[in-house]
């Protein structure tokens, strides 16, 4: 680990959350984002150092909409979310057990609250069924853990609920609205990564307690709010490719060794802060070590990833195909750049061995448009 | 400052007032009449701690009296949330969500420092399992144990039980014939959403149809979620201080629980 201590510097590694590994989920074949997430790297300073802040953060008004939401979905014991999971998961009448994890006896440390959480999920995992006071039903603030690459990662989804069919599900809460059924399916597919972050630490745990992990269901519990009221309304969403997607990452940040061993020694991502941490690299000298580790830029990475805007940038630089998206960039098999796909299908450019048949679609392609131009450009 | 000295001091500026006053000095007498009532209050102030509760006394009724009365109504342990909803909508409202937030600390504090100038306080709920305050929920201090503790089961116990007090206040107030607010309307169909067979379609909810459907459901968890509170309250009244009683057990260390037990 201390290649990867070396890579960050002297400053302290940057936590994961649910949103951050899962952004890291959503891009798999990104080696710069693997690298510099290991490392615990603080992906927004060097971002904002190289000159490519990245505009995130939530608005204001958005945190606070999501609060309340969670809030009127949580109030009165949870009665929004019985209802919504009595009609849709079957929980019985009797299960309305409700514990709260947010402190123990008023002690918020992570630790004491991870253990409570192991604790309380054992006693329900191992109740005699049909004993549902013992076993309890919802779980607020539950702490979870996830180890990331040598490093114990602390995770809070919304609510676990737990019904006597002895499965436990991940619940989240989320203030996009579903209109007539239908939620922004980006929003959707966010929330579905995050969830599963959770439903993966969740299953971790399970196996740790020497429980069958198969308890914790790949299906989570969305709650949203239902048209243009503020009424909550609840969906089941199957996270398995998602969950597939994350092992697959998880698996290769642990093998991150392996991308370390390519890049070259004594490669560091400090930015020399002096004492009142203002860095004093220059952005050029960081600029080039960045560049050091190859990055594979989607559109997509814009809303999830600090980095997103350097990256870009830098594809733009190359002519780079990422720039297209994935779908063509997949479809241009391996041309990796504008000009030389532009070169090929105008016959410019003679095709190496492996790039004769892309060239010939490229070169039907570049015919088609040209006579579809042609015959417009006469109508006209 | 002791409240001896507080009195000489009253007397003494009283002797002056009435010889200012006979020499005609009407200036001097103004600058002593304030000396004199900051002394009185100061003396008041010593006297019994948070004295000020009293001096809101006109206008709007203190918070603290507002909260008590929605508790009084609702008969449980409560959160900030509904104790506004019930003050909105049998009290005329005026309750402040934000000014809930603080109030148990302060009158721990009064507590702690006069433990019985109230005829009663608001308190922590305790939870069954550790005995420490429940997050976000109010009491009432002259309540039993085993009604201020709360077990896994009881937000949903408190919720349907809730539901029948506000269904009961709305069919006294009918009887009594002064009908209750729309807003008390309003509360209670909102609440029957959420319990099973208590309303239908879109209108508002009938209270005996929610009293009916709330008692149902209630007979299902009572038992089990009473056993669970009597089971605290007995190990609370043993083991806590009056003050932790009303206010919860901290989790502490073995070493720093025995000198704040002993002290």
């Amino acid at each position: 680990m201390s290649r990867l201590d070396a890579l960050r510097g002297p400053e302290p590694a940057v936590d994961h959350n649910a949103r951050t590994i899962a952004a890291l989920a959503a891009n798999p074949g990104c080696d710069r984002r693997a690298v510099f997430d290991a490392a615990g790297v603080d992906k927004q300073a060097i971002a904002r150092h190289l000159g490519y802040p990245a505009p995130f953060g939530q608005s204001v008004f958005a945190i606070t909409r999501a609060r309340a939401f969670e809030e009127l979905v949580k109030a009165d014991g949870c009665a929004h979310l019985l209802r919504l999971l009595r009609e849709l998961l079957g929980l019985t009448v009797a299960e309305v057990a409700y514990d709260d994890i947010a402190d123990v006896g008023g002690n918020a440390s992570h630790a004491v609250r991870h253990a409570r959480t192991r604790a309380l999920l054992r006693r329900a995992a191992t109740a005699p069924p049909g004993d549902v006071a013992a076993a309890g039903t919802l779980f607020d603030h539950p702490l979870l853990r996830l180890d990331m690459g040598g490093a114990e990662v602390y995770l809070e989804p919304d609510v676990i609920a737990f019904q006597a069919r002895g499965r436990f599900h991940v619940i989240a809460i989320k203030s996009f609205a579903v209109i007539d059924g239908q939620a922004d399916p980006a929003r959707v597919a966010a929330a579905a990564r995050q969830a599963a972050v959770y439903v993966h630490a969740l299953r971790r745990l399970f196996e740790e307690e020497g429980l069958d992990p198969a308890r914790v269901a790949h299906d989570v519990v969305l709650v949203c709010p239902k048209d243009f009221a503020n009424t909550p309304t609840a969906t089941l969403v199957d996270v398995r490719q998602q969950l597939s997607v994350l092992a697959r990452q998880l698996s290769r940040l642990t093998r991150v060794d392996r991308i370390l061993d390519r890049l070259p020694p004594g490669l560091t991502f400090d930015l020399r802060k002096d004492a009142d941490g203002t860095p004093t690299r220059s952005s050029a000298d960081l600029a080039q070590a960045v560049r050091k580790v190859p990055a594979r830029f989607a559109p997509d990475c814009l809303s999830s990833c600090d980095m997103a805007y350097f990256c870009r940038a830098e594809a733009r630089e190359r002519g780079s195909t990422d720039l297209l998206g994935r779908a063509a960039r997949d479809e241009l098999g391996g041309v990796a750049s504008v000009p030389a796909v532009l070169a090929l299908a105008e016959g410019t450019r003679e095709p190496a061995a492996d790039e004769v048949e892309i060239a010939a679609q490229l070169r039907l392609a570049h015919r088609l448009y040209a006579e579809t131009t042609r015959a417009m450009g006469t109508v006209a | 400052m002791k409240l001896e000295v507080l009195e000489e001091r009253i007397i003494h500026l009283r002797q002056q007032v009435r010889r200012a006053m006979a020499a005609g000095e009407r200036a001097r007498v103004r600058g002593l009449r304030a000396e004199l009532r900051a002394a009185e209050r100061a003396w008041e102030e010593a006297l019994e701690p948070r004295f000020e509760f009293e001096f809101e006394a006109s206008g709007p009724p203190p918070v603290r009296e507002s909260v008590h009365r929605a508790l009084s109504l609702l008969g449980v342990p409560a959160a900030a949330r509904l104790i506004v909803a019930v003050d909105e909508a049998f009290h005329g409202g005026g309750l402040l969500g934000e000014r809930l937030t603080g109030l148990l600390r302060d009158e721990e504090r009064a507590f702690r420092a006069a433990p019985h100038a109230r005829p009663y306080r608001l308190c922590a709920a305790l939870t069954a399992d550790l005995l420490s305050p429940a997050r976000g929920l109010i009491a009432v201090s002259t309540w039993p144990l085993e009604v201020r503790v709360v077990g896994p089961l009881s937000a949903r116990t408190g919720f349907l039980t809730s539901a029948v007090r506000i269904a009961e206040e709305i069919i006294r107030l009918r009887e009594s014939g002064t009908d209750a607010a729309p807003a008390a309307y309003r509360l209670l169909t909102r609440m029957a959403r959420n319990i099973p067979g208590a309303v239908e379609g879109y209108g508002p909810a009938d209270p005996a149809t929610v009293i009916a459907a709330a008692r149902a459901e209630l007979a299902v968890h009572e038992p089990a979620d009473r056993a669970r509170r009597s089971a605290a309250a007995a190990r609370a009244a043993h083991r806590l201080d009056p003050a932790e009683q009303l206010f919860g057990a901290r989790l502490r260390t073995a070493g720093a629980g025995r000198t704040r037990r002993t002290a």
